[in-house]
């Protein structure tokens, strides 16, 4: 099957019945996508299609065709960080970082359709990422921070 | 003629002391104390592994991805007692892709939490009872449903009343408890006590089976080449990892490599090789290939530890004044099919002054997974117990709930009669309740409606942990001929940011610019041992070693500098990687001192000292919560957490509050939602997902106000640290659990605080 992972097409040779998280982890070897459930609880494992937040593990890769994939690889780079990443290191939004792909990209996508959003729709849109260690109050303040800059950029 | 190179020192985690003998390091440096002019030890310095998680090149025990990698599942036992008549393979094993089975008689010998591995006895709900092997983990999954297995099925022990019943069938040959059950554990004379108080009271407290719930699952990587093999765990230990594997394929140390970069949580649940590890070594020995065996989010839930549930039988006694005469607590704790005998009662000994005291635990085994250490294990369930009953017993002396905690405030270690290294409760006390507004808002509950829905309360809990940590661990630090510096040890960063401190520690002591340092962990083939992050040891034992270390290579650095500069080593100082001469112009940056070394290494070694003698090291926190409880749903919103501690010198600010909140938030889970359900007919967990066992999602998080109260303990260790992990979960259940007394008027003896148990204590009132 062909699919479109961070701007690059890509062909792949998956069953139809394989999640989009097995094909980006064990056949892409995109492993900075993170499974913390294989079973829509945990939100490790949220990327982007088309723009928006979605459980690849819950997600067909077949169904994926003709959409665009955004994974945390396609995010930002480390010479060139995204302003949520550049967000999270700054306001300290990760422990372990396990969780941390998944949580950057839910932000990813509400920033992209709320660029101004409330301390509650940060809640909101990252109520279906789960983090163990406990890094939420420093999630909210690091997703208000990098919509600010977002905002702030030309 | 020097001093002994060995000595003995005791070293106290989680609450089991031992005496271990410790190399005496190269030198002893003058300790931080208050007053030590620092420059980057006290920094709010960034995460150093912060751009590696967020860019999701870190890579995890998961994402190792090795060439002809196979990759195994667990079949599990879906009963909890009885015994295997036949597992069928058959139809499994003809599925394409399938390598091999594994099974009881590829390992003998291998026990987990007494159980041999793949025992056709079943002991638990959720036993491994063999594992499967195919090229992807697809193919294995799909296996997986191809097996075939029946069994006969016995009715379980799945409570504790049913395990010490007369009749009970046995759970273990040897009984349904450890031997010498209760342990009984006395100071002074608690019938005395008690006879003596003018005021008594008795309560019975349960707390649930928590589950861990690590968003990253147990799991590991082993492959064989030749006579030796590496292991990719995700552990809070490497080397006890590497001891159990050698110790259980009888190996040499030597032949087996362990490695752990990033871990995604831990919380005491990862501390030794884990049953996957056992599985994927084996694997990867009989196929002569990579294997991968990662645990699903059931087996996690299932079958990697919990948090046991207690039953604490509390009676308090005091004088009007307050003063405690009697501590009495009768518990039970059922332990599962194993685990160790962590228990709440050392809370119970050491928390407050009192001359009578006495704790009788008695742990059960039952037909459930073996519970494990669990953030401040013991601690956790004692506190909840002792810190609710002396709620109730404030309420009966019509006395300040902290007011009576400050009164009874412990001077020293009545548990082995010792002064503390440095205790600041008081100050936690005070700046706590400044900055949580507890007069006014004491006040304000005090006049709220009791017809009004909404319902405010208030309430206090505190802490102690034994947070000194100690020998052994070892450093190395090594200067680059660019002027880098590599940190190296043994330890593990869980998240915790010990990757970042000890840099700082290694920077502060060279006169280091940190970016020019990294510290590397997590290998114990090239790294010197530092022992298993737990018990919140890990800086207090680690980061004077490194301090040590550090010392060691700025002399070295020195003597090479004060030729080139042609002066004496004592002459000069350095900062920002930069060596000048005092009271000269002349100066070097550390790059170009290593370049005209070349390939002459300066490399300082360091190793952490005995503890103190006679001296108890705990960590102390004083927590306040405020709580809204809706009296027509029995729902309970946590609004506010105000929590100081004292943990000595703080290494980085931004890293140990980060730890504090993450810390609460488990609190918070603990007090209103966390229980693993237990159907009691069949011993089967009902809520083996992250769905059902519900930990707290960021919709649930209070205002937290964290933070430390200001001090170095030069007494602990010459860095002035002590641990910071696991206090702050300590006194949140507790402290919220009495909000909600103080909202209601209603005492909650059973956590979690579910609406139907709020709604259930309003009616039985
Ligand atoms: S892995 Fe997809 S939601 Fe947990
Ligand atoms: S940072 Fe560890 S789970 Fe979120």
């Amino acid at each position: 099957m062909r699919l479109t992972i961070n701007g690059v097409p890509r062909d792949v040779p998956a069953g139809d019945h394989e999640t989009l998280l097995a094909v980006i982890r064990e056949r892409l070897q995109l492993t900075g996508t993170k499974e913390g459930c294989a079973r829509g609880e945990c939100g490790a494992c949220t990327v982007l299609i088309d723009g928006r937040a979605a459980y690849s593990c819950l997600t067909l890769a077949a169904g994926c065709a003709d959409s665009a994939v955004t994974t945390i690889e396609g995010l930002g780079r480390a010479d060139a960080l995204h302003p949520l990443q550049q967000a999270f290191i700054e306001q300290d939004a990760l422990q372990c970082g396990f969780c941390t792909p998944g949580q950057l990209l839910a932000a990813a996508a509400l920033i992209a359709r709320t660029p101004r959003p409330s301390e509650d729709d940060v809640r909101v849109a990252l109520s279906g990422n789960l983090c163990r260690c406990g890094t939420y109050p420093k999630l909210v303040r690091a997703v208000m921070q990098a919509a600010e800059m977002m905002r702030a950029e030309p | 003629m020097s001093a002994k190179r060995f000595v003995t020192t005791q070293v106290e985690v989680e609450g089991r002391v031992e005496t271990k003998i410790v190399e005496m390091p190269s030198r002893s440096p003058e300790p931080w104390g208050d007053d030590a002019d620092l420059h980057v030890v006290g920094l709010r310095a960034q995460r150093m592994d912060a751009l590696e998680k967020v860019t999701g090149q870190a890579r995890y025990t998961a994402d190792v991805q090795l060439a002809g990698m196979l990759h195994a599942v667990v079949l599990r036992s879906p009963i909890a007692r009885g015994q295997v008549t036949e597992i069928d393979f058959t139809a499994a094993l003809a599925l394409a892709g399938v390598s091999d089975v594994l099974t009881l008689g590829d390992v003998p010998g291998i026990r987990r939490d007494g159980v041999q591995l793949f025992d056709q006895r079943i002991h638990y709900a959720g036993q491994p009872l063999a594992a499967i092997c195919a090229e992807s983990a697809d193919v294995a999954h799909r296996a997986l449903g191809l097996v075939r297995m029946t069994y006969e099925s016995e009715a379980p022990v799945s409570t504790p009343a049913q395990a010490l019943a007369t009749d009970a069938p046995k759970v273990k040959p040897n009984g349904n408890t450890p031997r010498n059950m209760p342990k009984v554990s006395k100071r002074g004379d608690v019938h005395a006590g008690l006879a003596a108080a003018d005021v008594t009271i008795t309560r019975e407290y349960r707390t649930p089976v928590a589950l861990h719930t690590a968003m990253e699952p147990h799991g590991a990587v082993a492959e064989w080449v030749g006579e030796q093999v590496t292991v990719y765990e995700s552990t809070q230990g490497i080397f006890n990892t590497r001891a159990d594997l050698a110790a259980e394929f009888k190996l040499p140390l030597s032949h087996v490599r362990v490695i752990k970069n990033y871990m995604g949580g831990g919380f005491g649940a990862k501390n030794g090789a884990s049953t996957a590890a056992a599985i994927a070594v084996a694997l990867s020995r009989k196929l002569e290939r990579p294997v991968r065996c990662i645990w699903d989010r059931e087996g996690e839930q299932l079958d990697a530890g919990n948090r046991p549930a207690t039953i604490q039988r509390v009676t308090l006694g005091a004088k009007r004044d307050g003063t405690l005469t009697a501590i009495q607590l009768d518990a039970t704790i059922p332990l599962g099919i194993g685990g160790w005998q962590g228990g709440p009662g050392k809370f119970y000994h050491e928390m407050y002054a009192c001359e009578n005291v006495e704790t009788r635990e008695t742990f059960v085994y039952m037909n459930t997974s073996a519970m494990s250490s669990f953030r401040a294990p013991g601690h956790t369930e004692g506190a909840f117990g002792l810190e609710c009953a002396l709620d109730a017993l404030a309420h009966e002396l019509h006395m300040d709930p902290l007011a009576l905690r400050v009164h009874n405030h412990a001077a020293r270690d009545q548990v082995q009669d010792r002064p503390y290294s440095l205790k600041r409760l008081r100050e936690c006390y005070a700046q706590g309740a400044e900055q949580f507004g507890w007069e006014a808002h004491r006040a304000s509950c005090a006049k709220q409606s009791s017809s009004s829905r909404l319902r405010r309360g208030v309430g206090v809990a505190s802490q102690i942990w034994s947070a000194g940590g100690g020998p052994p661990a070892y450093a190395t630090v090594r200067i680059n001929p660019d002027g880098t510096i590599e940190v190296l040890t043994g330890a593990q960063d869980l998240g915790t940011g010990a990757r970042t401190v000890f840099a700082q520690v290694a920077a502060e002591t060279l006169g280091a610019k940190l970016g020019d340092c990294r510290t590397v962990l997590g290998d114990t083939e090239r790294l010197p041992f530092a022992s298993n992050s737990w018990g919140s040891i890990t800086t207090a034992s680690v980061a004077p070693a490194v301090r040590v270390a550090a010392e060691e290579a700025r002399e070295r650095l020195f003597e090479a500098a004060s030729g080139m500069l042609g002066v004496e080593p004592d002459q000069l100082e350095s900062r920002d990687s930069l060596i000048t001469v005092l009271g000269e112009e002349k100066s070097l940056t550390f790059a170009q001192v290593g370049r005209k070394l070349g390939d002459v290494m300066i490399i300082g070694q360091g190793s952490r000292g005995p503890n103190p003698e006679k001296t108890a090291i705990s960590a102390f926190a004083a927590q306040f919560a405020e709580v809204e409880v809706d009296v027509d749903t029995g729902r309970v919103r946590v609004l506010r957490i105000v929590s100081a501690h004292d943990s000595g010198r703080i290494l980085n600010p931004t890293l140990a509050e980060s730890q504090l909140e993450g810390g609460i938030i488990q609190g918070v889970g603990y007090a209103l939602f966390e229980e693993r359900v237990l159907d009691e007919r069949l011993g089967l967990p009902m809520n083996p997902t992250s769905h059902d066992y519900k930990v707290p999602t960021i919709g649930d998080v209070p205002v937290i106000e964290a933070f430390f109260v200001a001090g170095s303990d030069v007494v602990a260790n010459h860095v002035g640290v002590k641990g910071v992990a696991e206090p702050p979960i300590i006194p949140t259940a507790p402290a919220i659990a009495n909000a909600v007394r103080c909202a209601l008027g209603v005492e909650c003896l059973e956590i979690p605080l579910t609406p139907w148990r709020v709604l259930g204590a309003l009616q039985s009132s």
